[in-house]
């Protein structure tokens, strides 16, 4: 090559995807190319060229609009417009105009066909299912952060088991003997099985607690003081998965079943020699804090714990699961400690967690969202005790971290401190009369899920609400209204964010921008089809089951949540390791080119499975 | 017929005189009519490096040139070519160019790279910023090497600028009409290199620019350019 092309070739190597070429191909890249300058105002791409192009912008600015008019994109330099060699592959046409004088350079579309054919990171670009290019990008994201060696997210608890010997006793064996086999195999616990069949689990403490201290003697059947009822873990797990649902049962053991077959037993201290500062010990701990000092001290640690998470490649599901769950629990203890210093509830209640720690998406530090369910008998003095234990928990969770709701969703504000009556009265009017408040409230209480529930209370307010939800088509439309408010914005343009209109904004809004339209949607498929699941990644899941959405549309919003989710964090741990306060407002420059292309693309995923909704539901309620 | 002293006629006059050679090729090639639409026409964007100003006294250490078709460019025609000389390259215009004497010892002699010059512009129009300098140099080479003049119909990107702001009546000052602060005027990325390529580059796009703007949606006769 002419070395003095050497301006043209680095501005490509600037610029995804020409930055994925190899140094050899993008040297010889320039001579391919040819020049073209458009005034402003004219028709872009031109009509008639000699042969079709890939347009590269050096210079200026170009509006693409669909057929109806309006503006889905707008390319600025290093952009590129494809639309002629991917006239075939997209269907549709926009049309375009320069906004200003523009220089382009011009490869033509034969030659970007070969590179494609040739390179498939470059090719990856073009793909135009965004749902591939999505995955890729989720690939890349967690891989970069996932720093090396032994991995709580690389390694399955098969891993952990393998090797090990399954020691078991039938249930009419005696206590003394399963001690004796527990003795000589050196382990902590025993199975307990009925030939084939899991019956149960004996630990040195039940050994302890159940049987020495309660003077039980040696000789009963191991059955007497065993733990049924087990909950399992497929051997196929991932290690994280099995420490976040450790965390949230609080249990040390989990039998690992294979095939429906007992393979082993996996213990806390085997990931703990895998993570040193994880969610368990945090766990343990909090369940010992003797006082609110206490807890403070520990719920400090949750912005490490976070910060941890995302370095060692933790997607965005998992560490939203670990974050609340250590939220779960610092209530947990808030209620016990409230308990005890007022003296038992005059009726039973049910402590509810709404919004993020709801859907378990919490990130460290978000603010609380919560309610007091009390059981329908509640005399109204009662109130005085409720009031007490609400404030009591609401303190509390402010102290640790959790500052107070703006909105005053908090058990301490009377109207969310209501017996189970009025909450059915409650749900009544939101959805019977949606309007735009009780939409507010809605989409807040529509995620709630209890934290403390001995009388099973919420469950059956849920199973009322979903009945009612699903048998109200105008309300669900009305859900959908709502969940249509929070648009994602187009794309990028120069260092703006472009809102649909043409607008421009100097900071993404990620949160509301991008993740809140996902979970949104979520909401009105798991309404809209009665689905009990609160959690954003499940209620897809379970959308695609029940054709809420299609599976391709379920498994793309998954992506784009996922990605959007990971760069959030990645912004909040950057800004935490900096000592400043998390926020989710994204400076464009802070993205590389390549992000800013894949966040386009989680864009175009929302956008477009949200015009979905909007016309079904129009059709509906028009039909 | 041709009139006398237009350009055809002087090109077909010389044809006759000069001796067999890359010159004589060259002027074989009628010229573009000045009638045709520009988008029709070739063109050779060119620039040199020079070690001077003057032509008589100073040497060219290198040419840059690239086709222009009409609307576009052409990258793939695009050409450096440096200058084997001897004589040492004054410091005031290596500054410039960045040309040393070791790289223009690796030049090629000055009647090759005309010769390769000559046959890249056959039949075109030679379009340059401030094309007084590349006229007054290639037109003595070609008469010391090749034993003739150097026609050729010229456009000038500066010539076309000046007219422009003196038609509209627009105020400047003599560093407006300067090739990069042109470029700006239209949009155009600025190279940071300087050299004879970068230079042609630069003034084809400028050119690309200026034609855009005159050109109202149905061509404009390519006379309308020409000094």
């Amino acid at each position: 090559m002419d070395v003095e092309l050497l301006e043209i070739r680095d501005f490509l190597a600037n610029y995804h995807p020409f930055a994925l070429l190899p140094a050899g191909v993008l040297d010889r890249l320039p001579q391919k190319l040819k020049v073209r300058y458009f005034r402003r105002g004219v028709d872009f791409p031109p009509k008639n060229p000699d042969q079709p192009y890939l347009y590269i912008l050096r210079r200026g600015a170009v509006e693409l609009c669909n057929p109806s008019g309006d503006l889905v994109s707008k390319l600025a330099e290093g952009d590129l417009c494809a639309m002629d060699c991917q006239a075939a592959e997209l269907g549709l046409k926009f049309t375009g105009t320069t906004v200003e004088d523009t220089l382009c350079y011009l490869l033509p579309c034969v030659e970007l066909t070969r590179l494609r054919d040739e390179y498939p990171d470059f090719a990856a670009f073009f793909d135009h299912s965004q749902r591939d290019r999505l995955r890729k990008a989720l690939n890349l994201v967690q891989t970069d952060q996932i720093t090396s060696g032994g991995n709580l997210l690389t390694v399955n608890i098969r891993d952990f088991v393998t090797g090990r010997k399954v020691i078991s006793i039938p249930p009419e064996a005696s206590i003394r003997e399963a001690a004796r086999i527990m003795t000589e195999s050196r382990v902590s616990s025993i199975f307990i099985m009925e030939g084939e069949r899991l019956a149960g689990l004996v630990t040195d403490r039940d050994l302890r607690s159940r049987c020495i201290a309660a003077g039980l003697s040696f000789e009963e059947p191991v059955s007497h003081i065993m733990t049924a009822n087990l909950h399992t873990i497929a051997s196929g797990t991932l290690a994280f998965h099995a420490l976040i649902t450790m965390t949230r049962l609080n249990v040390h053991h989990l039998p690992v079943l294979e095939d429906g077959k007992v393979i082993g037993m996996l213990s806390t201290s085997d990931l703990v020699r895998f993570q040193s500062a994880n969610s368990v010990y945090m766990v343990g701990d909090i369940r010992k804090a003797r006082d609110l000092e206490a807890l403070v001290a520990l719920s400090s640690k949750i912005t490490d714990l976070q910060v941890h998470l995302v370095q060692s490649g933790a997607t965005t599901d998992q560490v939203g699961q670990a974050v609340s769950a250590v939220t779960d629990v610092i209530t947990t203890r808030l209620l016990e400690m409230a308990e005890a210093e007022l003296g038992p509830p005059p009726v039973p209640y049910a402590w509810m967690t709404a919004g993020s720690q709801a859907r378990r998406e919490q990130s460290s530090h978000s603010d609380q969202d919560n309610a007091l369910l009390i059981a329908d008998h509640m005399k109204p003095e009662d109130d005085v005790y409720f009031a007490a234990l609400a404030r009591y928990v609401n303190d509390g969770l402010n102290a640790c971290g959790y500052v107070y709701c703006p909105g005053e969703v908090m058990a301490s504000n009377p109207k969310w401190r209501q017996p189970l009556r009025i909450w059915r009265k409650y749900f009544n009017t939101w959805i019977e009369k949606p309007e735009p408040l009780a939409l507010m409230h809605s989409s807040i209480f529509f995620d709630m899920r209890p934290i403390h529930d001995p009388a099973g209370m919420a469950e059956e307010l849920q199973e009322y609400i979903l009945d009612l939800c699903r048998a109200n088509r105008i309300f669900i439309a009305y859900m959908v209204a709502n969940a249509l408010k929070h648009r994602p914005p187009l794309g990028f343009f120069r260092n703006f964010v472009l809102i649909s209109g043409g607008e421009h904004d100097n900071t993404l809004d990620i949160k509301h921008r991008g993740i809140v339209p996902i979970i949104d949607l979520a909401r009105v498929y798991a309404l809209s089809t009665g689905q009990p699941a609160v959690n954003t990644l499940e209620r897809l899941a379970q959308a695609a089951k029940s054709k809420a959405v299609s599976q391709e549309g379920a498994d793309n919003l998954t992506d784009a949540f996922e990605f959007i989710g990971a760069l959030r964090l990645r912004h909040q741990a950057e800004q935490l390791r900096q000592g400043r306060p998390a926020d989710n407002y994204l400076s464009p420059d802070s993205l590389s080119r390549l992000e800013r292309g894949h966040l386009k693309d989680a864009f175009g995923v929302i956008n477009s499975l949200q015009d979905t909704l909007e016309q079904r539901y129009q059709a509906g309620r028009f039909g | 017929m041709v009139w006398p002293f237009t350009l055809e006629f002087r090109r077909r006059w010389y044809l006759r005189r000069v001796p067999p050679g890359p010159l004589a090729d060259y002027l074989a090639a009628p010229f573009p009519d000045p009638a045709t639409n520009y988008r029709q026409v070739d063109f050779l964007a060119v620039d040199l490096e020079t070690t001077g100003l003057d032509s008589k006294k100073d040497h060219i250490l290198s040419f840059g040139y690239l086709n222009l078709h009409g609307d576009h460019l052409d990258l793939a025609s695009a050409r450096h070519r440096l200058v084997h000389t001897k004589q040492a390259i004054p410091e005031a215009s290596a500054v410039i160019h960045q040309i040393t004497d070791d790289q223009a010892a690796t030049g090629a002699p000055l009647e090759d790279v005309l010769t390769e010059f000559l046959i890249a512009l056959k039949g075109k129009v030679l379009l340059a910023h401030h094309s007084l300098i590349e006229e007054a140099f290639i037109d003595l080479a070609c008469r010391r090497l090749f034993g003739g003049p150097l026609l050729a119909p010229i456009v000038d990107t500066q010539a076309i600028a000046l007219r422009h702001f003196q038609q509209r009546q627009i105020p400047f000052k003599g560093k407006d009409l300067r090739l990069h602060a042109l470029g700006a005027r239209y949009n155009l990325p600025r190279y940071g290199a300087h050299n004879a390529l970068s230079d042609a580059l630069a003034a084809g796009e400028l050119f690309l620019a200026q034609a855009a703007h005159r050109d109202a949606g149905q061509g404009v006769p390519l006379r309308e350019f020409l000094v």
